[in-house]
Parts: structure tokens; C-alpha cells; sequence
């Protein structure tokens, strides 16, 4: 367990973790006179919250003052575009932003003459309009919640509180007045499809699962949630667990089932802790174990913690794991709703689909159906993510074009770039370009499209980003996360990656783009499982949409995303540089020289093109060139020159 | 019985079998490697894919595990199908070219290129040796450890075991191990020494006549060129 | 607790709304920390304790401070929620220890909106 795991769970209550930090203060405030708390969260430590630190304590002491002022550390504010900081107490000043050549000038000034330094303090945003509602901001006002129907209103950690928001009457309506089989034809009519990312009618499973032979069955929760970049089940079972565990109970009935396992990544501590703590409660209201609600059905919950591999996210996979087998995906048929765990009919589902259950019994098939498209209903949770300006989770009904969810719930690109491409799925997705933005969300669209659905993940990419570099990042998880099976995906991924690593390398050849088709078609038609049938996806779409990034690769050597590094040269901007030697500072390998007051010089053979100079540059004197292109004399004309 | 479809013929076959039994039975040749009768099918190498299915529900699956249905409509040598084994069997050849079994085979399929860099490995994870190990010899000493690019056969916690009774069945049965190639031809990794099933004149002597009809027309040479990609 | 019957779920509603949904009954003013993991990522346990301490400090009473998990807008956690009776809830964003004292101050207690630090007024569309 990480240190920053650990500190999350310990915290008894966070009384607890603001008196442990205060102790020291506590104790040392008797003599100090003043307090100087530098936070040395990761964010500010990586801005150089410890040599601000030095800094202050060299400089406190030079000016004898170390027996008034203490300098101590502090955990993460918060705050963390504003670092490095430092909170003085107790005149309650926050100084933000800080560099160390501001530190002796800000210990004299605040410290020995008692004036605090206006221009290093926070100043919050003004705003003279009236407050606007939350139906007026574009990020809330799009979304329609089903399952994140107690978002933000309730403490998960009490029962009380997911009742008093009509929860469990969904679950005593089934259980009093509906027949298993009505049950079944609700869900059925509703048009609910599994929200894991394949999109099988969730009625017609539980339907299978019902009428295949033998008396014990099985129902499970899918909470392994691999994708990067996607944490919509984490989300709700840590905000809202009893609606899954609603779902569950409902589903189970529907089935017929007396037991059920809810599978959660490791990965997930507080998704464990909520959904443990839930089943507790749960138990102790007898809403969970023998005769429900006085209702002579019966239902044990377990929970089951992974091991850290995203293979098993694959249903087969997943039971194997259940059963304390190797995680390896076998053939189907025979499809879990036959044999599943230990022989026996098991219906697994998505988190996000269970938890779409309880309002669905409670508010009628045809209210859910009513939402969305043709084939796909209700609503879907995204994990918008990537270079948009408003991050976080969102629900929206089916249907809703990617430009709304994009641009009026995302707000547009970050830093008002350009929009390149959005990637959903996951490593089982595809890219999908500007020019189909107003594409809406449904299966059938986002696969006929190239990419899926899957479970909700939405990176956002601007035009720095390089879409082969793209490729390369999820064929490399692919590869790591491939179970080794069978040879197509194991052997297919890595041959895949080695070949897009060489194009990002600058050593692409010709043939290199047939080949990778080649192969992306053996690797998805002979892979056994979804892993590898979906593993060249990431490939085959940014091939479909965006080959003449490819092209330039592998032709030219040009990468026009200025991100492949042995295919970006800097350059210093000579009548923009002012000799201010920042970049001499900042570069790692000591690439730049150049006296002060004077234009410097980057020297390419040493840069190992980390970036450093360029961020670090006030000036805009450091520009990243993409290498002279190859100029071909005859026919084909070169794309636009250098710039230099 | 069964009633199913195998390349356009009507067969019966016994509950129970797989499509791989069946073709066996029905005598249509099938590659395998790492599928052995009398012991459970695996699919790891993926050589054994077939078609199933029809218009907008086909797919490939490996007839060694896919059990037969009802009305189950298979085709064993589609275009599409012999596009993925030459490319499998190249991938398998890239992996160990030092297996005879793995040569002969990519010499029976025809296969006339291996584009990838060779990696000599002596291990294909063809799972042979764990279930010689597990189901005949009752040994249980070895299995897979790991996953993806670290993925390897070794015995728990790779210490001596102690179940192991040196009995050598894996070692029999290994098609890495079993016989090696020590045919020429190191540089295209190809070595086609022992199996010439396949003339190929058309890639040495591309100026030279044919008596046999036009390029391509007889059907004896197939190279990659002349498949049709469906 | 003793084990439910189907009555018993109508009452318990009852009684927490009564206890948590500040226009049926309870305290004056409810603030609601949103600790899912990307809060508690950005320092919501932080903003919790100084909220705690300042009511010590204020001596305040019928105060509801309760959590919940992840509000959706990520990129601006941490984020709080503070209702008070009769005025529709107000969302806090990008909040650290100070700003959060303020708010309490100023808002919870003076009943006056810091509008620079607050994101929009009103209660999200659930279904």
C-alpha cells in the first residue's frame, strides 16, 4: 500500500489529521511568533516547493530571526496550480506562485519590517454579476441524472440518508408486487444494455440466465474498471453504493439467484471501504441475508477484491479470478449465463448497469425508454478527461452529439487550443476527428465509427498531441496488459508496438502501414477474447482518420505534433532571447550556453528535448522545430518548410 | 446427433465434439500446434481458426475449443482464414525459428516471408508441457506464471518442485524442443528445407517462362500478391 | 438495528429528511464537503477539518456539516455545498482551508454569498 494510500484510509476523521498535524506547531507556538507553512504537496514539490523552503530558512536566519519564525512543511492545499506556496499564521496571508530569488525580499518586507508583500499574495477572481444558477452553467445544465441521481446530496456512508431519497422502495415494489418474470420483461422493455462497453440487452441476459438449467445461480458486479482515464464506477460506488447494491438485489431476484459477488479493483481503496461499509449497513437492516422485507427471498453479498490486471475486466477472465484461477479469458460458448462461476448460470454486469435498475422498476420502462436514441435508451455516465476545461464526470441522455459534450458541457479545449481528435473506449476504442463531431452517442454510431463505446472513458486531445504517439501509449498498455494467451494478441500487440515505436522514432519504412493493417486484421479476427479482438482498434482508427500523420512519420520524419523526440530539434529565437539564462538553469543536461545579456545557444546534440527550456522561457524565445523535412526534388511536393 | 454445416456440406456429428474433431473426422486438414488428442484443448496458438457463421455474424474462433451446435455453419479455408494462419504461423516463425514442427508448418501453409525480426526464443507458450504435465502425467509441477511480454512456464515460485518425477513428458512433447531446425537460410528466418510443398519459381524466376500458363493461372504458385483479399 | 419490513423504509425517510433536508425541520444551515477520491486527491479532508474548526472556534450550533461523494466538476474540486434555510444551496469550487473559514464566516454565519469563490446557486436536474 502507497504512503498516500495509507494516510487516505488511516484518517479516522479528519479532526484527527488537522490536530496530528498541529501538534508540532502546537507545542513550538509558545516561543514562535510566526508560522511559515510551505506546502510540499506532490504538485508543489515538483515546482520547487523545497527550495523555496531552503530558501526561507536561509534567508530567516541570515536575517536573525530564526528564533521567531518557524518554517515548517505542510501537506497539499489544494490548490495546486497556484504552487509553490506558503500560509504565514497567523496573519492567515497566503503568498502563492512563489520563486526563491522572491524570498529574501518577501522575509525582510513581511517578516523583519512587518509590511506583507501585496504582489505574492492570492487574489480570487472578481465577479460584479448577480450569482448565476446552476441551471445556467453550461457543465450542470446538459446532464439528466439516473444513475448519479444523489450526486452531491447524500453521505454514502449512511443508509439513512440513500432511504430518505426514496432508496430500497424500488426493491420493496419488486419484491411485493412483481413476479420474477415481470421483472424481467420491465428490464427487457426498458432497452437497457449492459454499460460495461459491449452493449448486450441487459434483459434478455438476465432472461438466459433465468431459464438455463440447474437451481443455483450467481449474479456479479463488474467494478474492475481498467480503462485509463475512466472512473465512472468508482464514482458511484463510493458516492452512491446502495444503488448498485439495489440493482443487485433486484436483479437477483429477477434471476433467481441467492448469491452475489461484487468484483472491485484493487486499485480502488475507497471504492472497497464504501461498498463494505454499504453491505454492513445493509445487513444490519436485514436488507441484505434471509427473508427480505418479510419477503421469503434470501440473498448473500460478497465482496472480492482484484489483483491489479485489467484482463480481468473480461467477463470470463473475471469468474476465473473469482474461482482463484489464472485470470485467462476461455472460449465461449458455453456464455457464463449457461456455466459461469463453478458451472453454475451467472449474469454479470456493469456497475453502471445495476445501478440503472432501482429507478427503472420504480418509474416504468417506458420513462426509460423515452430517453435516448432508437437502439440505444437512457442515459450514459462519460469520464471527460484530456485537454477540455471542465474535467470530471458527466451523465447524459444517448444521443447527445460529442460537440455539445465537448465544447458546451466541457467548455472547449484547454488554453483555447484547437480540438485534434477524442478518444472513447478506452485501449478497446478508437480516435474520432474534428470532422465528426457532431456524431451522437450511441453504439451503433461510435462502432461504426471505428471506435465504441465501452465503459465511458473520454480523453480529449488537442493539436499537440500526436496521434501515432497515441497509438504507441495504448499498444504499450495493451502489451503489459495482454493475460499472454494466445499468440495473436500477445505476440500481435507487441509487434505492433515495435513497429509504431519505430515510426515514432524516426525509423518508419515503407510498408511498415500495410503491415500494421495486416497484422491489426490477424490480431482482431483470431483473438479469443474481447482484449485482443478489440487491441488493434487504437491503431486501425487513427490510421482510418488521421494517415497523414503516419505518412509524415514514416516519409518525411516529421512529427507536425512537435511530440516525438528524435523528430523535434529546439531553437533559440535570437532576437527574442534576452540572456536571462533561465533556460541554462533549467536544462538537465547542460545543452545551453550563452553569457547574461546575451542570446544563448542550444546545442542539439546534448538536448535531450525534456521540454524544460520551453516551458520555462518567458520570452517565447525557444521554439520547437520539427526537423527539416526531407525535400524531395522531383513530383511530390513537400509539405510546408522548417520553420526556423 | 448434430446436424451443422461444414464447407457447404450437410454433416452429423456426435454432442459433445469440437469443430476441429469434426474436420478431423470429415478429413479436412487443419493446422494445429499446440492441440494434442488426449489432451484438453487450450487455444493459444490460434492456428486452428476457422470461420463460423453468416453475413453480418461471422467470425473467426478456434475450432480446437469451439464446441458444435445446431445449425452451426463452418468454413475452413476462406481467404480470410488462410490470411490469419500464414500471418500467425509468421509470428509463430519470427518467435522460434529453431522449431521444426513450427517450420514445416509455415513451408505446408506457404508462407514465403517473415517480416519481423527474429527473436529465437525457445518457448511459444503453447501450454503443451503444463497440460502433459497436469492431465497425463498427473505431475502438476509446472504452469504459467506472469502476463503479456513476461508471460513464461516455470515451476512455483521458480524453486526445484518437488511434484516434478522427471518423467521428461514435456520435454516430449514440446514442438520447440522436439526436433530442431538446423535447415540453412538464416537470413529470411524461412527455411523450407524439408517440406518443399510449394514451388516457388515465381519469386526466383520472374523472367523466366512458364509452361504452365499465365503468372498465377495454374494455382500451384500462391504467393501473397496473387491472394485475394476479400 | 432491527432487520426492516416495508413500513419501516417510509419512516426512516422521514426521519432523516427531517434530520438532513434543512426545509423540513432541520438546524439552520447544512454545508456538504464533497470527498469522492478526486476531492480527497485535492485536499477535501484539509478543508474538512478547518470547517470543523472554525464552528469550534464559532461556538456555532445548528450547523449541519455532512459529506458526500464525487460532485461531477472534477477539475474544480475541492468542492463544498452551503444551504441555508429558506435560500436555495450554493456551490463553493476550488476551495482550500482559508477560503473555506471565509465562507463560513461570511456565508454560513453573516448569510452573505462570497460570490468569488462560489461556482452557481440552485440544485443539479435529477431525473
Amino acid at each position: 500500500m502507497s504512503k498516500r494510500t495509507r494516510w487516505l484510509l488511516e484518517a479516522k476523521g479528519c479532526i484527527d489529521m488537522a490536530t496530528a498535524k498541529r501538534a508540532p506547531t502546537k507545542k513550538a507556538s509558545k516561543s514562535y511568533r510566526t508560522h511559515v507553512r510551505v506546502c510540499v504537496g506532490t504538485g508543489c514539490v515538483s515546482n520547487g516547493a523545497l527550495d523555496i523552503k531552503k530558501a526561507l530558512e536561509k534567508e530567516v536566519k541570515k536575517q536573525k530571526l530564526d528564533k521567531k519564525v518557524l518554517v515548517v512543511t505542510t501537506s497539499c492545499h489544494g490548490f495546486c496550480e497556484r504552487g509553490p506556496m506558503v500560509h504565514v499564521q497567523p496573519d492567515d496571508i497566503f503568498y502563492q506562485k512563489l520563486k526563491v530569488k522572491d524570498i529574501p525580499h518577501l522575509v525582510q518586507e513581511h517578516f523583519l519590517n512587518g509590511r506583507p508583500v501585496k504582489k505574492f499574495m492570492y487574489k480570487p477572481p472578481k465577479s460584479k454579476e448577480a450569482l448565476p444558477k446552476m441551471s445556467d452553467i453550461e457543465f450542470f445544465k446538459h446532464q439528466q441524472l439516473i444513475v448519479l441521481r444523489n450526486r452531491g446530496r447524500i453521505d454514502p456512508e449512511q443508509i439513512d440518508e440513500y432511504i430518505a431519497y426514496d432508496g430500497y422502495t424500488a426493491l420493496a415494489k419488486t419484491l411485493t408486487t412483481m413476479k420474477p418474470k415481470d421483472v424481467i420483461e420491465e428490464i427487457k422493455a426498458s432497452g437497457l444494455r449492459g454499460r460495461g462497453g459491449a452493449g448486450f440487452p441487459t434483459g434478455m441476459k438476465w432472461e438466459l440466465c433465468r431459464n438455463a438449467t440447474g437451481d443455483v445461480k450467481y449474479i456479479v458486479c463488474n467494478a474492475d474498471e481498467g480503462d485509463p482515464g475512466a472512473f465512472m464506477d468508482r464514482s458511484v460506488l463510493e458516492s452512491d453504493p446502495h444503488s448498485v447494491l439495489e440493482g443487485m438485489l433486484i436483479g437477483a431476484y429477477a434471476i433467481g439467484a441467492s448469491e452475489g459477488f461484487i468484483y472491485v479493483r484493487h486499485e480502488y481503496p475507497l471504492a472497497l471501504e464504501c461498498i463494505n461499509k454499504a453491505i454492513r449497513q445493509a445487513s444490519s437492516y436485514g436488507l441484505l441475508g434471509k427473508n427480505i422485507l418479510d419477503s421469503g427471498f434470501s440473498f448473500k453479498m460478497h465482496v472480492v477484491q482484484g489483483g491489479g490486471a485489467f484482463v480481468c475486466g473480461e467477463e470470463s477472465a473475471l469468474l476465473g479470478s473469482i474461482m482463484g484461477r489464472r485470470p485467462e479469458p476461455v472460449q465461449r460458448p458455453p456464455y457464463p449465463v449457461e456455466k459461469g462461476l463453478w458451472g453454475k448460470p451467472t449474469s454479470i454486469n456493469n456497475v453502471e448497469t445495476w445501478a440503472n435498475v432501482p429507478p427503472i422498476i420504480s418509474n416504468g420502462a417506458k420513462w426509460f425508454s423515452s430517453i435516448g436514441t432508437k437502439t440505444s435508451k437512457g442515459t450514459k455516465i462519460f469520464a471527460l478527461v484530456g485537454k477540455v476545461k471542465n474535467t470530471g464526470l458527466i451523465e447524459v441522455p444517448m444521443g447527445t452529439t460529442l460537440r455539445q459534450i465537448i465544447f458546451d458541457i466541457g467548455g472547449g479545449i484547454m488554453d483555447d487550443k484547437d480540438f485534434k481528435a477524442v478518444q472513447t473506449g478506452g485501449p478497446s476504442g478508437g480516435c474520432i476527428p474534428k470532422k465528426l463531431l457532431d456524431l451522437p452517442v450511441d453504439y451503433e454510431q461510435l462502432t461504426a465509427a471505428g471506435s465504441m463505446m465501452g465503459s465511458g472513458g473520454m480523453i480529449v486531445m488537442d493539436d499537440a498531441t500526436c496521434m501515432v504517439d497515441v497509438a504507441k501509449y495504448f499498444l504499450n498498455f495493451l502489451v503489459e496488459e495482454s493475460c499472454g494467451k494466445c499468440m495473436s494478441c500477445r505476440e500481435g500487440t507487441q509487434r505492433m508496438l515495435e513497429i509504431v515505436t519505430r515510426i515514432t522514432e524516426g525509423q518508419g519504412r515503407e510498408g511498415d502501414i500495410e503491415l500494421l493493417e495486416e497484422l491489426a486484421e490477424t490480431v482482431r479476427d483470431t483473438s479469443m477474447c474481447g482484449l485482443g479482438q478489440t487491441a488493434a482498434n487504437p491503431v486501425l482508427s487513427t490510421l482510418r482518420y488521421f494517415r497523414k500523420e503516419y505518412d509524415l512519420h514514416i516519409k518525411y520524419k516529421r512529427c507536425p505534433a512537435k511530440v516525438c523526440k528524435s523528430m523535434i530539434n529546439f531553437y533559440i529565437v535570437p532576437e527574442r532571447c534576452t540572456g536571462c539564462q533561465r533556460c541554462v538553469e533549467a536544462c538537465p543536461v547542460g545543452a545551453i550556453v550563452g553569457p547574461r545579456s546575451e542570446p544563448h545557444n542550444l546545442d542539439v546534440t546534448k538536448c535531450i528535448r525534456c521540454r524544460a527550456c520551453y516551458e520555462i522561457c518567458k520570452f517565447n524565445a525557444i521554439e520547437d522545430v520539427v526537423v527539416d523535412a526531407i525535400r524531395i526534388i522531383s513530383g511530390v511536393g513537400v509539405e510546408e518548410e522548417s520553420e526556423a | 446427433m448434430i446436424q451443422m454445416k461444414l464447407n457447404g456440406l450437410d454433416v452429423q456429428v456426435e454432442e459433445g465434439w469440437t469443430v476441429l474433431e469434426t474436420c478431423r473426422f470429415y478429413g479436412i486438414e487443419i493446422p494445429t500446434l499446440c492441440y494434442k488428442e488426449h489432451l484438453s484443448p487450450y487455444g493459444a496458438c490460434r492456428l486452428c481458426t476457422v470461420e463460423i457463421g453468416e453475413g453480418d455474424s461471422t467470425k473467426l474462433v478456434s475450432s480446437c475449443t469451439y464446441p458444435v451446435s445446431d445449425g452451426l455453419v463452418v468454413r475452413t479455408h476462406t481467404n480470410r482464414v488462410q490470411r490469419a494462419r500464414k500471418m500467425l504461423i509468421e509470428l509463430h516463425v519470427a518467435l522460434c525459428p529453431t522449431s521444426k514442427v513450427i517450420q514445416d508448418l509455415a513451408s505446408r501453409m506457404g508462407v514465403t516471408q517473415v517480416r519481423f525480426e527474429p527473436k529465437y526464443e525457445d518457448c511459444v507458450l503453447c501450454g503443451l508441457c503444463v497440460r502433459m504435465c497436469k492431465e497425463q502425467m498427473d505431475g502438476k509441477a509446472i504452469g504459467f506464471v506472469d502476463r503479456g511480454r513476461n508471460r513464461r512456464i516455470t515451476s512455483p515460485f521458480d524453486i526445484k518442485s518437488e511434484e516434478c518425477r522427471l518423467c521428461g513428458g514435456c520435454i516430449w512433447i514440446c514442438p520447440a524442443c522436439q526436433t530442431r531446425c538446423h535447415g540453412p537460410n538464416p537470413e529470411s528466418v524461412l527455411c523450407n528445407a524439408c517440406l518443399m510443398t510449394e514451388t516457388t519459381c515465381l519469386d526466383v524466376y520472374d523472367d523466366m517462362q512458364c509452361w504452365m500458363g499465365g503468372k498465377g493461372e495454374c494455382g500451384m504458385c500462391v504467393r501473397e500478391d496473387t491472394v485475394v483479399k476479400e | 438495528m432491527p432487520k426492516l419490513k416495508v413500513e419501516d423504509l417510509a419512516k426512516i425517510k422521514e426521519k432523516t429528511r427531517k434530520m438532513t433536508v434543512l426545509r423540513e425541520g432541520a438546524g439552520k444551515a447544512k454545508v456538504t464537503v464533497h470527498m469522492g477520491t478526486c476531492g480527497i486527491a485535492s485536499g477535501a479532508r484539509e478543508i474538512m477539518s478547518a470547517l470543523l474548526d472554525e464552528m469550534k472556534k464559532k461556538d456555532s450550533k445548528d450547523v449541519i456539516v455532512t459529506t458526500s461523494g464525487c460532485a461531477g466538476l472534477c477539475s474544480q474540486e475541492p468542492m463544498a455545498t452551503v444551504e441555508l434555510k429558506g435560500a436555495a444551496p450554493v456551490k463553493y469550487v476550488e476551495l482550500t482551508p482559508e477560503k473555506i473559514r471565509e465562507v463560513f464566516n461570511k456565508h454560513v454565519l453573516g448569510g452573505e454569498v462570497v460570490k468569488a469563490y462560489a461556482l452557481a446557486v440552485g440544485s443539479e436536474r435529477m431525473y
